[in-house]
């Protein structure tokens, strides 16, 4: 099967998860961003030029089937799928520390990216009320999935080269 | 020569990419300021994903139902205490309430003031995707245009307001819950001293909670008190409950403040939502009193409405 299509089958099915199993596992209305640890995952494997498209097409995918805020996310994933993306010749892809570290950096950075945009739309709030209310309870749902989140990726990777 | 060897075209990929995120920066504040709107792909979004959600969501729901159904057996005992005496007390509350009925009838003959019950078409939906993002707050339903749901329908629950439709599709519809930062609700204080009015919106520091925004410093507003639905602004009738409030907060502005309300809905475990179809009566008239005219003045009306016809 062809690269493009197995991603954006993963996307699917990641998104639909998110939307129904892990919306219903949520703390206070926040639940696990799974498409997030799927890009930084996939751009630390693939290099940037991956992490850029397939950041692109999550956040797309994440802003039409929530309605609202039409490039909220793509912006912010494009930017953590070339980030990350860049990183792929200087990490250790097998470390289990690699997915932890990563998707705790890629979660704050995409909080704040969004933050930004949420403050530049016009919406006022506490940035660091919305820290603690909104950025820790993802911490640490992100923490979970995301070891297990790559094993899955790197997998589906190993299949796609052979 | 130089370590780092540029990769031909490399350059050329860097406009690309610059040239994309500045088109995706244009088009979030022009889909936000609604310059823009992105036709279609968002229906076809929603068509294309429902079937799988409700799939999804009905083995999500069956796994929660399992897992509520033992821990309701664990606490059955003790639950059946608290009933008891809740019967007792609403059994002493509907002797009251039939009084109160009666009287209130009553007085509305005496008065002749004319407030059709009113009454609604319910559509009954299953909640089959929740919002993927986290800083909205919307729900996806299990009805669309072929159940005659339509824009800015009211979504309630026997609790209270839900929110309300904001984009349909063949067989799914999305509802903007009255926890969303953009929603905003009418709502009044239902205490029959106070009435005050202000506005429900989404609290920005907490996504379970909503705020009644703009009321003067001097309002009567205590915690405890039931807020309910306006009617003004025509899309939510008037009088579905929207929640309780639980603190009051001065604005930094001075002038203002605001009330941290805790809705009635319990959002957490929303599964089955009715969307009101039709209500059948006019916009509900708010409460004022009617000016007494004067005989003369009274007449003068009653001409005046006769000469027109």
């Amino acid at each position: 099967m062809k690269p493009g299509i197995v991603w954006s089958i993963v996307l699917i099915i990641s998104l639909i998860l998110q939307s129904t199993v892990f919306a219903e596992i949520n703390y206070n209305g926040i639940h696990a961003d799974l498409l997030l640890a799927v890009v930084v995952s996939s751009s630390l494997l693939l290099g940037k030029e991956h992490g850029v498209a397939i950041g692109f097409f999550a956040g797309l995918l994440q802003d039409l089937a929530s309605g609202t805020f039409v490039g909220m996310n793509v912006l912010s994933k494009m930017l953590i799928g070339y980030i990350f993306g860049m990183a792929e010749q200087k990490v250790f892809k097998e470390h289990f520390l690699l997915p932890l570290i990563s998707v705790s950096l890629a979660t704050i950075g995409n909080s704040f990216i969004t933050a930004i945009i949420m403050l530049l739309l016009g919406y006022r709030f506490d940035l660091l009320n919305n820290m603690i209310y909104m950025m820790f309870p993802l911490l640490v749902y992100n923490l979970i999935l995301a070891f297990p989140i790559h094993k899955l990726i790197y997998r589906i990777h190993i299949l796609l080269k052979e | 020569m130089s370590r780092v060897r540029r990769e031909p075209g490399s350059n050329k990929k860097i406009y690309v990419l610059v040239a994309v995120f500045t088109l995706v920066v244009l088009l979030i504040f022009g889909v936000a300021k609604g310059k823009y709107q992105l036709p279609l792909s968002e229906k076809i979004t929603m068509t294309i994903l429902s079937p799988f959600q409700g799939i999804m969501s009905s083995i999500s729901n069956g796994v929660r139902q399992g897992t509520t159904a033992i821990w309701e057996i664990v606490t059955v005992y003790q639950q059946n205490k608290m009933l008891k005496s809740e019967i007792e007390q609403l059994r002493q509350t509907q002797v009251n309430i039939t009084e109160i009925t009666a009287e209130n009838e009553r007085l509305h003959n005496v008065l002749g003031y004319k407030q059709a019950a009113v009454q609604f078409d319910l559509i009954t939906a299953r909640v089959i995707a929740r919002d993927p993002s986290n800083w909205t707050s919307t729900i996806v339903i299990n009805r669309g245009t072929d159940d005659e749901i339509a824009k800015d329908m009211a979504v309630v629950t026997p609790q209270g307001l839900v929110g309300n439709v904001v984009s349909v599709a063949k067989n799914s519809a999305r509802v903007q819950l009255i926890l969303d930062r953009r929603s905003s609700v009418g709502g009044l204080v239902q205490r029959p001293e106070s009435r005050v009015a202000g506005i429900i919106a989404g609290d920005n520091n907490n996504k379970m909670m909503v705020r009644m925004i703009n009321i003067p410093r001097d309002a009567d507003i205590v915690e405890g008190d039931q807020i309910v639905t306006s009617g003004f602004g025509g899309i939510y009738p008037k009088g579905i409950s929207l929640g309780e409030v639980e603190n009051i907060v001065n604005d930094d502005g001075g002038l203002l403040k605001y009330a941290v309300l805790k809705p009635s809905v319990d959002f957490q475990k929303l599964e089955e939502v009715s969307v009101i179809v039709t209500s059948r009566e006019a916009p509900p008239m708010p409460i004022t009193q009617e000016p007494v005219l004067p005989a003369d003045d009274k007449t003068a009306v009653t001409k005046s409405a006769g000469g027109s016809k």
